[in-house]
């Protein structure tokens, strides 16, 4: 049996598939090619081989997709910071085309997002009959979420079920193929410690109860049916199972976005300036913090004076190290607003370990959705800026890999 | 559903800041805006101003703003005996899937300008859900 190998370096913009089917007619869903040759054949790159049909096939188990986890309790797979970060990577995130037009799964060139309603043990009837509400975990089920995403690691396709949000069902499952990146979003992504371990990195969106509030109230109010009391009703119900399923997961995140209201307008609580808060954690593989002028130490910094005229609130940052639950954390935290492109590029300026590729290629990737909520407040900022983060994470896993035997086999 | 937009920046987040609907025409036909400038929701039915392409995502719209105002009458009744009871918090639970996942359509349509029924009926126009929705 002859055997080909062929060395590769995985780089972001390179494929691993050449043409795959997604499943051969072995039945197994790999990334499989099949060469044809005649006779013998010098590969520039590899050894040569005398095999009629010969299978190739690029390794599962040596090739891993990275996985993120996203901790949100705002829906999924439609977020912003989804948005925000399938863009770095570069495409439009869509749903599945052909499939399921209530699929919660976005596809972009490089990511796939999962939403871990998916995930359900019980649909809304079920729910209902047993008392439970979605963030309980006896309503959701962590095996399938841990096989599932195992099985996507390490580069195995799988049938994964949908949750209807509309109806409250369960429908047929949909192909996820594993991706570059794949990214799990969801009300538990880091509660279940199996599911915690796969994650290469994870990050916890911490929204306090009055911008949740405030956010609530744009979202519902124009609705009918809804009143400032529903959506405050709805808000309080839910909380005691969010702060005792959801909230603790927060201590285990790489990083953790605050959103609370902001400290520069006395007495403000309308939501509408925000005082954010970078929380990452000190010692995650692959990731270094961002920072302000020296790294390790404490900086309060207004940039607005002399060189730049900032109206109205204004901007103030904040930058130190703490901990966070035990762990040795760096914040970098922004009060405030930008008003206008120069405020943005002039702070990125300052900002360090950022992991842009250019010089304002945060003000870009802000400029470029600047209709997304967030865009001009530290939400935009930090999402921006972890997806930059990640995408750094991402090359730098795979290339510490840069030797990734593929084995070929007679087919 | 009215379309809100804040100061000069679409999308800004935050609560409706007092003044601006109660003196915007537009917006202040769906709230009652009181002596103070305060708002309350009107029970009126706003105009849906979603791109809504096919008669399928149209009616999936108004069949989800049915279902919130009927969820939450569900709701107020179930937690008028207690309101820390499991049914309860599972009522305004639901409440909240179904808010979200209104907003979800919204924000597809209106941002993102798909319907998501898009590449479905490429494939079968001649559904009823396909119809075109013509205002």
């Amino acid at each position: 049996m002859a055997v080909c190998t062929i060395y590769t370096t995985q780089s972001l913009k390179s494929t691993c598939s050449i043409s795959t089917p997604t499943k051969t007619h072995l039945g197994f869903h790999q990334k499989q090619v099949v060469f044809y040759s005649t006779g013998k054949r010098t590969s520039k790159r590899g050894s040569s081989s005398s095999c009629g049909p010969c299978v190739i096939t690029c390794s599962a188990g040596d090739s891993q997709t990275v996985v993120i986890g996203l901790a949100a309790d705002s829906g999924c797979g439609k977020s912003t910071f989804m948005r925000r970060l399938t863009s770095v990577f570069g495409g439009a995130a869509e749903p599945p085309k052909g499939g399921n037009p209530d699929s919660n799964t976005l596809i972009s060139d490089m990511t796939t997002v999962i939403c871990l309603d998916d995930y359900h043990s019980l649909d809304r009837t079920g729910r209902k009959e047993k008392g439970v509400t979605a963030l309980d975990p006896k309503a959701n089920n962590f095996d399938l979420m841990y096989e599932q995403v195992k099985a996507l690691k390490s580069g195995v396709a799988v049938d994964k079920p949908i949750y209807n949000h509309v109806t409250g069902l369960l429908d047929p499952p949909e192909l996820i193929k594993p991706p570059k990146i794949l990214v799990i979003e969801g009300l538990h992504p880091m509660f279940d410690e199996r599911v915690r371990d796969l994650l290469d990195f994870s990050i916890y969106l911490d929204i306090s109860n009055e911008v949740k509030f405030a956010w609530k109230i744009q979202r519902d109010m124009a609705e009918r049916g809804h009143s400032l009391e529903s959506i405050k009703a709805s808000i309080e119900a839910r909380k005691p199972d969010f702060d005792a399923f959801i909230d603790p997961q927060k201590q285990y995140a790489d990083a953790v976005i605050e959103v609370l209201p902001t400290q520069l307008i006395p007495g403000d609580n309308e939501g509408r300036v925000l005082r954010v808060r970078l929380i990452m954690k000190e010692g995650v593989k692959h990731f270094s913090p961002v920072y302000l002028f020296d790294e390790g130490s404490t900086i309060s910094w207004i940039p607005c004076g002399r060189k730049l005229t900032c109206s109205y609130p204004g901007i103030k940052f904040h930058y130190g190290p703490d901990t966070y639950f035990g762990n040795e954390v760096s914040i970098l935290e922004m009060d405030g607003q930008f008003d206008r492109l120069d405020e943005l590029i002039y702070v990125e300026s300052h900002l360090s370990n950022i992991s842009a590729k250019f010089y304002g290629e945060v003000t870009q990737q802000m400029l470029k959705h600047a209709d997304f909520p967030g865009s001009n407040n530290g939400t935009g900022l930090f999402q921006t800026i972890v997806g930059l983060k990640i995408r750094d994470l991402y090359e730098q896993i795979t290339a510490s890999k840069t030797a990734a035997p593929l084995e070929a086999t007679k087919a | 559903m009215a379309t809100l937009r804040f100061h000069s920046l679409i999308g800004n987040l935050g609560s409706i800041p007092a003044l601006s609907s109660c003196s915007n025409p537009r917006m202040s036909a769906s709230f009652h805006c009181n002596s103070k400038g305060e708002k309350r929701v009107s029970r009126m039915t706003v105009k849906a101003m979603g791109a809504a392409k096919y008669k399928g995502t149209q009616m999936r719209e108004k069949q989800l703003a049915e279902m919130i105002e009927k969820k939450v009458t569900e709701a107020k009744e179930v937690c008028e005996g207690d309101e820390t009871s499991d049914e309860c918090k599972v009522a305004w639970d639901e409440v909240e899937e179904i808010s979200q996942a209104k907003a979800d359509l919204r924000l597809r349509l209106e941002i993102e300008k798909k319907d998501p029924l898009e590449f479905f009926c490429q494939e079968n126009p001649e559904t009823e859900e396909c119809r075109v929705y013509e205002d």
